[in-house]
């Protein structure tokens, strides 16, 4: 067989050329890339300028390059992504199109997740506008999760903190380098540009939605997206129809619940401090107690427990934060007027078994003139000054609690209807208090079934203004409430209902307990169901995700 | 972890910010620290055909990342996403890392000796009681050439048995087949260049986007094309195309027969190309006397207009590039239809200049190799078992009696097995596949395996459905821990490196080979003086 280039080598004729990449002479600006060849970047922003990422719809081919390159960049597993591919279809066969989404974070002018965040632990860069996330100072408390409309934070079961694209800045846009998914894309379809903020505030609404992103008007997101010409009028993602209930968020179900309880029991035992002149001091340590479960409870919520008080440092900005320092205000002025409420009664802390043990005698005689004193030295009305701050702390705190779910990343919970369900919670439940308190009294039987007819009014307009509304989450809740949630549904109504019809049998304290329960468990129920059957805003997912991201 | 680390992390003391941190690496830049590397090996890719360069970043004798190789032709240092996250196959669950043999009925682990010898003897007595070609050989598609080349030579002429394929037939065979009926030998013309150069580039059956994504910059580079895709979804090819093409599933050999009759009809084909290079021309004529504008709608389903209009496009070009994959392939018309596509190029003359060419995409990162080497359906080098001239060129080169030298080939894969069923097999050795999973008739193959007196599986992981039923397990090394070359789509060869060491007693499949053939007794016969895969591509 003759083989003419081999004759050619021997003879040391040139055969090879060794053609060395023209297209590697393109390096401009870069000095180092771990991936493709990177195109120079754009100089750096001035004032009233940012970075921001530009995304070419008509050249993205959906291979996901740049999801692997940014997770070996950051060293991320393969559950966490900080961008995410997601697809969006219209159109009918065979004139569908199928196009493709990549989103890393925005850095969005106005970022829901740095207002919301209570440790501060979300910044905007001055010189780029890049939104930067220190894990270092977070709690995971994942609150931010609910709050950017894209889910573009991603919470870290392994670290128990919030992790998010950072256009991976102070360390490679600085070094003139591109970040990952920029050199990574084989099509060049995602770049870094400039951009200056007061023009785009002015024009963002064209270049910055598509089909598949939620609405830029939510924090004002800097991403430009370029669109194919012709897109299918009903273009939309691929995943529109997928309902999955979503994590129940026990600690939360638990705190939010008992904090109402807590609260409100509280008001009806000031109310009838004042009003009655009784004094419910057992009754003030239950609510004390439920109030203290609920509170530590709430914190097995966070990532990371141990670093719970730093929430309180964001209270000017952020709602979190602020129930945070409402219910931590709550809950001392609670302790106190708990203490006070027995230090008021004659002989204090002058418990017949401690008298019986000699030993403790002097220790009682001693505690005994302390109380006295400070029964002397307290004026007349303090026990319900500390009764009514109490109150004002825990009301504060139930409306703080509720107005911080009404987050842009939540539909289903981004109404007045929260507040309402909230109260309402309170109102029932503290009237359940107050009636075996009151030993089954006309009144606070009558507040009980005032309580239980206005919830089911309320959660009978909320289901209505859910299943025709226009956004397709809100839609999603109702369909999933009474589709794949329907039994626990009708378990919350059943319970409701039984508690409500008992009233007017339970004549006496003993018997209105039961009721309480059956109340406090339909109250659980329905804030269960609150937290799994919100349906998240996001951006559009893959076609055959198991969950998306 | 330890009680203090589960307590530091739950409360929240520990957030892993180690783990997590950053730094910049010389070569990566800024980067996660676990990425660094102390140094870098260059090796190419061992996923699919495209046959991108890379470069594997070593710390501590793991491969802990990866990058593009800038200087590499074929892809000028990007990646895809499996080529991106490569190295955690390394590492994965389940290498197989010790020789197992099965000893009442289960698979113990034994020494390389024990395992050799075994195998050899147990071959021995299979082929003295039954004849040579009762023992079989399935190999694959993603072992190296020199590899392939070593196997090859030990099956044909140390074992002695001429029935030896790969799962390569189940995949490209069509491809190989079309294209030795079309031009007498196998090898695509063309060259991933052709598709920055052409002006008409029709693909069929390929769905490159998904599959081959690297290819796509080039696409995407040439700006003055009119890209075609030909395919019953819409997939993300289709989603690139100027033109696309919805046909109904199998007709491609109708669409294809149309165009070349119109190609002929309305004289758009090279007469002059046709006169000097081809023959058969008027029997193609003759042949295509059914496939009028009317029948092919029928069978495709799409308007004669669009068809017609291909054609004239593609009959028009001054550069048109076919390219093509298993849409093609996998089919029982698959190489007349590959046949159909030779034609339509030859007749207009889109053969071997720049731009045009019809070209196969291959699927796995050697298929080529084995097609080149492997001594399986064809003698290495692309010569032909059926010539003489080949024959006796191969018996002097390689200093053995001509006689050995097989004339013709033995059976495939689907017949091995079938074989096997029938009892005319008897000894089996699979290397580097898992037949349980992409055979396509699994209760046939349960039974040949099962009728066998001996089956060996050579593979880089166990348990696998298939190593679970061998008598003899043979750990082998995977990608980037074996040197040697892989050939791609376009007939280009790039060298593979070891980043790292095999895991415990695991081997790369050439020096298995060499033992195998020591043991034998063939080895200074075939391989002599061989000690590395070097040794194996000089020859």
């Amino acid at each position: 067989m003759e083989l003419p280039l081999l004759e050619q080598v021997k003879a040391g004729d040139d055969a090879f050329h060794l053609t060395s990449s023209a297209r590697n002479s393109e390096r401009g600006l870069v000095q180092l890339c771990s991936n493709g060849v990177d195109v120079p970047l754009p100089p750096p922003p001035g004032p009233g300028e940012q970075y921001r990422f530009h995304f070419d719809m008509t050249k993205c081919i959906g291979c996901k390059c740049c999801v692997v390159a940014c997770n070996e960049q950051n060293g991320n597993p393969a559950d966490i992504l900080w961008r995410r591919v997601g697809e969006i279809e219209g159109g009918t066969y065979p004139d569908t199109q199928r196009n493709y989404l990549s989103i890393g974070c925005n850095h969005c002018l106005e970022p829901t997740c740095m207002t919301g965040c209570p440790v501060d632990a979300y910044s905007k860069d001055g010189p780029t506008g890049i939104v930067r996330q220190n894990a270092d100072i977070c709690i995971g408390c994942q609150y931010c999760t609910w709050n950017c409309s894209y889910g573009v934070p991603q919470y870290s079961l392994e670290r128990g903190v919030v992790g998010k694209c950072d256009m991976l800045c102070y360390g490679r846009l600085t070094e003139g380098q591109n970040p990952a998914c920029v050199s990574a894309c084989p099509e060049g379809a995602i770049r870094i540009e400039v951009v200056r903020t007061a023009e785009w505030r002015e024009q963002y609404r064209t270049d910055a939605n598509a089909p598949g992103m939620p609405s830029a008007d939510d924090s004002l997101s800097t991403t430009r997206i370029t669109l194919p010409v012709r897109m299918p009028r009903d273009s939309a993602k691929v995943d529109l129809n997928r309902l999955r209930p979503e994590h129940a968020h026990w600690p939360l179900v638990v705190m939010t619940v008992l904090t109402q309880l807590s609260v409100v029991a509280f008001s009806s035992i000031w109310l009838m401090q004042i009003f009655g002149a009784h004094l419910h001091r057992v009754a003030a340590l239950v609510a004390l107690m439920i109030g203290t479960v609920a509170l530590g409870a709430s914190t097995l919520h966070l990532g990371r427990p141990i670093q719970a008080v730093r929430a309180l440092k964001m209270w000017r900005r952020s709602w979190l934060s602020r129930e945070v320092l409402m219910f931590t205000l709550f809950a001392n002025a609670a302790t106190a007027y708990s203490a006070a409420l027995w230090i008021t009664l004659p002989g204090g802390f002058d418990l017949p078994l401690l008298r019986q043990m000699g030993v403790f005698q002097k220790l009682t005689a001693f505690l005994a003139l302390l109380v006295r004193q400070i029964n002397a030295m307290l004026p007349a009305h303090a026990v319900a000054v500390l009764g009514g701050l109490t109150v004002i702390f825990g009301i504060a705190g139930v409306g703080c609690s509720a107005r911080l779910y009404l987050a842009p990343g939540r539909p289903g919970w981004n109404s007045p209807f929260t507040l309402l369900e909230f109260y309402l919670t309170a109102m029932l439940l503290g009237s359940a208090g107050a009636n075996i308190l009151s030993g089954a009294a006309t009144f606070t039987q009558l507040a009980v079934i005032i309580a239980g007819i206005a919830t089911i009014f309320a959660a009978g307009i909320k289901m209505i203004w859910l299943a025709r509304s226009a956004a397709h989450e809100r839609r999603g809740v109702f369909i999933l409430l009474f589709t794949v949630l329907s039994n626990l549904l009708m378990l919350r109504v059943l319970l409701l209902s039984a508690g409500l019809l008992l009233v007017p049998f339970a004549q006496t304290r003993w018997m209105a307990a039961p009721i309480a329960l059956l109340l406090i468990a339909g109250e659980f129920v329905s804030r269960y169901l609150f937290f799994v059957s919100v349906v998240p805003s996001n951006i559009a997912t893959e076609y055959l995700a198991m969950e998306a991201a | 972890m330890s009680l203090l680390n589960w307590v530091m992390r739950k409360s929240g003391l520990d957030n892993l910010s180690a783990k997590y941190s950053y730094g910049v690496d010389p070569v990566l830049g800024f980067t996660s620290t676990r990425k660094h590397a102390d140094k870098w090996v260059k090796s190419t890719c061992g996923y699919c055909s495209v046959g991108c360069g890379m470069e594997l970043g070593v710390s501590k004798g793991k491969v802990v990342s990866v990058r593009g190789d800038p200087d590499h032709p074929v892809n000028l240092g990007k990646l895809c996403p499996k080529g991106l996250s490569e190295h955690y196959t390394i590492d994965a669950e389940d290498r197989a890392k010790y020789p197992l043999l099965r000893k009442n009925n289960e698979l113990t682990r034994v020494g390389w000796d024990e395992a050799v010898e075994t195998m050899v003897e147990r071959f021995r007595a299979v082929q003295l009681k039954y004849g040579p070609d009762s023992a079989g050989v399935i190999s694959t598609g993603q072992l190296l050439t020199e590899e392939f080349y070593a196997l090859g030579k030990l099956v044909q002429l140390g074992f002695g048995t001429r029935n030896y394929d790969g799962n390569t037939t189940l995949c490209m065979s069509t491809a190989v087949s079309g294209y030795k009926r079309s031009f007498g030998s196998d090898g695509p013309p063309g060259a991933y260049a052709d598709l920055e150069t052409a002006d008409v580039i029709l693909l069929i059956g390929a769905n490159v986007a998904e599959n081959h994504p690297i290819l796509c910059t080039r696409l995407e580079g040439n700006l003055g094309k009119t890209l075609i895709v030909t395919d019953p979804r819409v997939t993300k090819t289709a989603m690139m195309a100027d033109i696309y093409i919805p046909l109904k599933p199998r007709s491609d050999l109708a669409l294809i027969n149309a165009m070349l009759r119109i190609v002929i009809d309305e004289d758009l084909y090279d007469k002059k190309y046709v006169e000097n290079h081809t023959t058969g021309f008027e029997e193609l004529r003759a042949s295509l006397e059914a496939y009028t504008l009317e029948y092919a709608a029928k069978i495709t389903g799409l308007t004669p207009e669009l068809i017609h209009r291909t054609a004239l496009l593609y009959g028009k070009a001054k550069a048109a590039f076919i390219g093509w994959t298993m849409g093609v392939n996998h089919s029982t018309k698959g190489t007349e239809t590959v046949n159909a596509i030779n034609n339509l190029a030859l007749i207009t003359g889109n053969i071997g200049r720049a731009g045009a060419s019809p070209f196969s995409i291959t699927g796995q990162c050697n298929a080529m190799g084995t097609r080149e080497a492997g001594f399986a359906s064809s003698l290495p080098g692309y010569r032909k078992f059926e010539s003489e001239v080949d024959r006796e060129e191969l018996a002097r080169l390689w200093n053995i009696p001509v006689e050995r030298i097989p004339s013709s080939r033995g059976l495939a894969y689907p017949d091995i097995i079938e074989a096997a069923v029938a009892g005319k097999i008897r000894a089996l050795w699979i290397i580097g596949t898992n037949p349980l999973v992409s055979f396509p008739n699994i209760d046939v193959l349960k039974h040949a395996l099962g009728n066998l007196d001996f089956l060996v599986v050579q593979d880089g992981f166990h348990p696998t459905p298939t190593t679970e039923l061998a008598n003899l397990v043979l750990p082998a090394a995977i990608w980037g821990e074996k040197e040697g070359t892989y050939t791609n789509s376009e007939r280009r060869a790039s060298k593979a490196n070891a980043a790292v060491a095999p895991p415990a007693e695991a081997r790369s499949d050439f020096e298995i080979f060499l033992a195998v053939a020591e043991r034998l007794g063939c080895r200074e016969e075939l391989f002599p003086g061989w000690t590395a895969p070097a040794d194996a591509f000089e020859e």
